[in-house]
């Protein structure tokens, strides 16, 4: 799992030719990282199909701003340089996955 | 050696209890950070860190049964001093080389097979057909089978979608999240942990439910505790002693309630307790299977 700052961030997910999860995320959020170890287990199950990219908001305010951040966790799908869809909020683990499956799918 | 206890060597539980009584002798021992500023939750007093899999990774617990520990220790004991009592029991009772692979779906089949649970779904037939479906995975795993990935994501889309079939009263919603919760192999990090906290919402629900407090009453107290804060009201007592007064002389009725409501508050953290009691009695009885050479037998 990466993690993209304002400077990396087109590079890393707008030109990915995987689709990308974006995890807008905060040092200080309990729900964030209850979210944490979900996510690594979710980037090894669609490794082949996705990438995911965390974002600390705290560190990255612009980022934040441009995709209009009202809470986090904040769970983008970025496919193409677009979003295509997003989750705000605490999800349980199979809601996640089956979140991830209809928008990205995997075998 | 994975999940196999303290990696048969017995030097390695010794540390692990040392570490732990430690911070329990020191007053050091807390619920939460895991480690910061010489203060140790249950995972942080062992590894010194807070990482909960280089806990299971140096102990040789498996990383589900790991990450449900804080768990268990947060929500199943309210007092400090019980809750050093548990995390050093389940150190000292976990025998040193129990193969302890099959504990995580032990319990969640037994937190699947409830009879609560299995009471409110048995009127949602395709819900009950998914619980059943995934206690069998289970089941299959604790005989030695791989079930494949696609098995376990199949079911789990079918619980979810299920779930989202049962309707909108959330005591039916919330069985679903247990069944949904469920679907993933014991393997994956957080299938028990997820899977007793849906189940310790259920509980909960259905508890408050049978003593008819619902959610416009959590609300009216909670109103009538921030007035209260705001104004300055029954100042001279605190917290909930605080609250209780002001329900006592203003809301008799609401008070009778709230005080069942904290009763069967109190016996949702027993189930966790109890939960957490039965994983140490499953880790005494796994398997023995590795040990190490007695220091004479070395020698000899």
């Amino acid at each position: 799992m990466r993690n993209a700052t304002e400077q990396d961030f087109d590079d890393i997910v707008m030109k990915n030719d995987k689709p990308v999860l974006v995890d807008f995320w905060a040092p200080w959020c309990a729900p964030c990282k209850a979210l944490a170890p979900t996510l690594d287990e979710l980037a090894e199950e669609y490794a082949d199909e996705m990438e995911i990219v965390k974002v600390d908001i705290d560190a990255n305010p612009k980022l934040a701003e441009r995709f209009e951040v009202r809470g986090i966790p904040l769970l983008l799908i970025v496919k193409e340089g677009a979003e295509t869809a997003r989750a705000f909020g605490t999800m349980s683990r199979s809601r996640l996955d089956a979140f991830v499956d209809a928008h990205i799918g995997a075998e | 050696m994975a999940d196999i206890a303290f990696h048969g060597d017995p030097a390695v539980k010794a540390q692990a209890q040392e570490r732990l009584h430690r911070h329990v002798a020191a007053g050091t021992f807390v619920y939460f950070p895991a480690w910061e500023n010489g203060n140790a939750n249950v995972i942080g007093a062992v590894v010194e860190a807070d990482d909960t899999p280089l806990y299971a990774q140096t102990l040789g617990y498996p990383v589900a049964l790991a990450e449900t520990l804080p768990k268990f220790v947060n929500d199943g004991f309210g007092e400090r001093e019980d809750a050093a009592i548990f995390a050093e029991a389940w150190l000292a009772r976990t025998p040193v080389g129990a193969d302890l692979s099959r504990i995580v779906s032990q319990l969640v089949v037994e937190l699947l097979d409830d009879v609560e649970l299995v009471e409110t779904i048995g009127v949602h037939p395709d819900l009950e057909h998914c619980r059943a479906e995934i206690v069998d995975l289970h089941r299959r795993a604790l005989a030695g089978e791989m079930p494949d990935r696609k098995a376990w994501k199949a079911l789990r889309l079918k619980a979810v979608a299920a779930t989202d079939a049962v309707g909108d009263a959330p005591l039916d919603r919330q069985a679903g999240n247990v069944v949904e919760a469920a679907a993933w192999p014991g393997t994956m990090r957080t299938v028990l942990r997820d899977t007793l906290t849906a189940r310790s919402s259920f509980g909960l629900t259905r508890a408050l439910a049978e003593v008819g407090w619902t959610m416009e009453k959590e609300g009216q107290v909670f109103r009538i505790r921030e007035k209260a804060e705001k104004d300055g009201y029954k100042a001279e007592f605190s917290g909930l002693e605080r609250l209780l007064a002001i329900l006592d002389a203003d809301h008799p009725a609401l008070a009778a309630g709230f005080r069942t409501r904290l009763e069967r508050m109190g016996q949702s953290s027993e189930q966790c307790r109890a939960v957490a009691w039965r994983a140490i009695e499953l880790m005494e009885t796994a398997p023995i299977v590795a040990s190490v050479p007695s220091p004479a037998s070395v020698e000899a």
